[in-house]
């Protein structure tokens, strides 16, 4: 068994050329997790290791899985606001060049979040996509999911910017229901997509978990001032 | 655990396994002597750490409804998270209370290694402005020893722990044993600039226990960023992997876990204690372990708890309490004041791809110093921990392709936010609840505590000075908070079995050592006098190193 500081001694730089990194990832655990066990002594119990004392996370499972699952099922939203909320992020955040919120499965990672959320939040939610409808109705005469793109993004395109009181009125701004409705729903979208692997890849993330040492301002002596 | 274990008469009982609990049992038995250490919870080990772990990775990317329903008050902080809320106390288990009208929060781990594990990591010495700070403001009294008298012990933690940062020269924070320190961004560079031009104020690199050159066999960071949720290559400072370790391989230290300590145990015909009583965590079988002198490390609550609840015919208010003290003056880092903002004319982009420096800045306080001279409206003082690096924009407006664009362009955020120094205040106290238990049957605590108008003006201040320097830097979209948060939420607790050199107005002498009954101790933050404004968890290293030594010196002496 090779000494815990010489296992120990995997510099950055060798981390960075692990790939996949994931997979590795155990690898790298088990070896330095067997020299320190050693180098520990027996009054430590790995026995415990394998205990349900730790978080799904620290025992290795992937709680991503139910995602890509084939027989995947909505366990809060029904068909209808499921198929709402697909169509309300892949008008939110569509596809580019890069793919866009459908692709990421926003609308499944949000089924279960908000289907851990107090009530009080669901209701938010539900009310916000009810509001959506209702005003597709009105102004389009059929359901948010039922419009064709162009029609999809002049809905909701008002509420996606600061709301102005009227210069006509000298109105005052006022709180505006629906541009909080609009910013809830957004806000929930924007935050299923960007914590996703898709997102993550959208913001630059390339997989590693290790890069280098931080670099910081390379510039001399009062550049930025 | 084997009969043995039990049945050996330790030389010292060390109870915690966290930053000073390793300490205490590396020093002392590297120094011979033949140590146990208790730990409440379990073993650790770095199999179980996920910073590398991406968040998508878990189910509800740190939503999980498990964490809101056993961790209702460890989730205040922000390191209990889906990734690691085992290592947090289970609240249901843990019970305490407050008055309705004074709340406190309580963040507590029960593993080895304590919160050593999920710490800030920031790490800053105390000075003499600190040490005799009543002396020069007439509130409370001075620390009964000096800086010079703590300064070696620093030395030797800085060096063994590894402690990276940068050499200032400033009077109110001293200089240490660093390894070099991380490196600021522009916008960091920009803001120390403008500070010291403007205001002669010092903004440095945080002070950090994490290693940037190899350092006693553990390998530098890796800039993976998340700390809190454990390192495989040890370069941030933790005990288990560092301090323990070290102990155990002496041959002379006996890690206990599972050891959920109830009470002291007396000998009433020497008036010295003759160990500990600790209740299995997973049996709840109840058990002794018998040693010549007990230090306890678990924690200031933890540790005045154990105290309080290990009363005697001769102790009636609780153990080493004949000053009545116990429990009292406790204290916790103020926060709540903050500065936000942006630099508009900085062009780098935000990206998620590591390097992630898992460290900030540290403004150095500047109220009430000599320099300085007094503040009309409060005492004491307060420095700042912050930032500057660009961010993704999601509060963009707008949707579509352009949303994505702006989202990535983001916004160049700049930040500070405050911690005060919390006075010592005998109002403020921690107490056994008659009516409440945790799951083992160990009576719970009532704290009782809230911040004063010192705290509340030195908020205000803060968010207004932290403004102003942000100004000066030339931050735009500035936004200001000058409130003052719930105590405990700093999670700098201290001050509740205070030191001090007259045993009717203290509890430990200046080497921990209880004056009721000299061969018990307590190095936790129990003993500080005073807040301070700094980090504690350095402070509290070098004072158990320093307590320690003294043991082992009147071991030594064959005084114990």
């Amino acid at each position: 068994m090779p000494s815990p500081d010489s296992e120990a001694a995997l510099s950055a730089s060798k981390l960075r050329a692990l790939s996949p990194l994931i997979k590795r990832r155990d690898l790298i655990r088990t070896a330095l997790f067997a020299s320190v066990a050693s180098a520990l002594g027996p009054a430590f119990s790995f026995a415990q290791a394998a205990s349900l004392e730790l978080t799904p996370a620290a025992r290795g499972e992937d709680g991503s899985n139910f995602l890509t699952d084939p027989n995947w099922k909505a366990v809060f939203l029904n068909d209808q606001q499921n198929e709402t909320l697909i169509a309300l992020s892949d008008v939110i955040i569509p596809a580019t060049e890069t793919p866009g919120a459908k692709e990421a499965l926003v609308n499944r990672y949000l089924d279960l979040l908000l289907s851990v959320q107090p009530t009080e939040f669901q209701q938010q939610f539900m009310d916000a996509l009810n509001f959506i409808d209702a005003e597709s109705q009105k102004q389009f005469g059929r359901d948010f999911r039922a419009l064709v793109p162009d029609d999809q993004r002049s809905l909701l395109t008002p509420w996606a910017y600061p709301r102005q009181g009227s210069t006509w009125m000298e109105e005052d701004e006022q709180p505006d229901p629906a541009h909080q409705h609009f910013a809830r729903l957004k806000a929930l979208i924007a935050s299923g997509y960007y914590g996703s692997e898709i997102g993550q890849k959208e913001l630059g993330w390339e997989g590693g978990f290790t890069n280098g040492v931080y670099e910081g301002c390379q510039h001399p002596p009062t550049t930025h001032t | 655990m084997t009969r043995d274990v039990l049945q050996q008469k330790y030389d010292a009982i060390v109870v915690g396994s966290g930053a000073t609990g390793g300490w205490a049992a590396k020093r002392l038995s590297e120094a011979g002597l033949k140590v146990a250490l208790l730990e409440a919870g379990r073993s650790v080990t770095p199999k179980e750490f996920t910073e590398h772990l991406p968040s998508f990775k878990l189910k509800y990317r740190n939503h999980s409804p498990e964490v809101l329903r056993t961790r209702p008050i460890q989730k205040q902080c922000y390191a209990c998270m889906e990734y690691n809320y085992e290592w947090f106390v289970n609240d249901l288990e843990n019970p305490y209370s407050t008055p309705p009208d004074r709340p406190f929060t309580w963040q507590r781990l029960r593993i080895l290694g304590g919160r050593s594990l999920v710490w800030g990591r920031q790490s800053y010495r105390l000075s003499d402005v600190d040490f005799k700070a009543a002396s020069r403001d007439g509130y409370d009294v001075d620390w009964p020893f000096a800086y010079a008298d703590l300064a070696p012990f620093y030395d030797i933690v800085e060096r063994y722990v590894g402690i990276s940062g940068a050499a200032e020269k400033d009077e109110m924070l001293p200089d240490g044993q660093f390894l070099p320190p991380m490196k600021m961004s522009c916008g960091e560079v920009r803001l120390r600039e403008a500070i010291k031009a403007k205001f002669g104020r010092t903004l440095t690199i945080g002070r950090t226990a994490i290693l940037t050159q190899p350092h006693n066999g553990r390998v530098p960071c890796h800039y993976c960023g998340p700390c809190e949720r454990g390192c495989m290559t040890f370069s941030y400072f933790s005990s288990p992997f560092t301090t323990v370790k070290d102990a155990l391989n002496t041959g002379n230290c006996t890690l206990i876990t599972d050891a959920v300590v109830s009470h002291v145990d007396m000998d009433t015909s020497t008036n010295k204690t003759k160990g500990v009583t600790f209740i299995n965590r997973t049996t709840k079988e109840t058990k002794q372990v018998r040693g010549k002198a007990v230090i306890l490390c678990a924690q200031a609550l933890e540790s005045t708890r154990i105290l309080l609840n290990s009363s005697t015919p001769e102790y009636p208010n609780g153990l080493a309490n004949s000053s009545g003290l116990l429990g009292h003056y406790l204290m916790d880092h103020v926060v709540g004041a903050d500065a936000s903002g942006t630099f508009v004319d900085m062009d780098e982009l935000p990206t998620a791809n590591p390097p992630h420096r898992p460290n900030g800045i540290y403004v150095v306080r500047y109220r009430n110093t000599p320099a300085t001279g007094k503040h009309p409206h409060f005492i004491r003082g307060y420095g700042f921990q912050g930032g500057a690096s660009p961010r993704f924009n999601t509060d963009a407006p707008g949707i579509g392709a352009e949303y994505k664009k702006a989202v990535k362009l983001g916004t160049y955020h700049v930040s500070l936010g405050a911690f005060g120094e919390s006075l010592a205040n005998f109002d403020n106290f921690c107490e056994i609840d008659p009516d409440l238990k945790d799951v083992w049957g160990i009576p719970a605590l009532r704290i009782s505590m809230a911040h004063g108008n010192n705290e509340a003006a030195l908020m205000r201040d803060a968010g207004v000075t932290a403004a102003e320097m942000l100004e000066a830097a030339g931050a735009k979209d500035i936004h200001v908070r000058t409130g003052v948060e719930m105590p405990g939420m700093a999670i700098h607790e201290v001050g509740t079995a205070r030191m001090g050199n007259n045993p009717k107005k203290s509890v430990l002498n200046a080497f921990c050592q209880s004056h009721d009954v000299h061969n018990l101790l307590v190095t936790d933050g129990s003993c500080f006098v005073s807040s301070a404004c700094q980090n504690p968890t350095l402070t509290m290293m070098a004072i158990t190193v320093r307590a320690c030594d003294h043991l082992v010196e009147r071991f030594r002496r064959n005084e114990v």
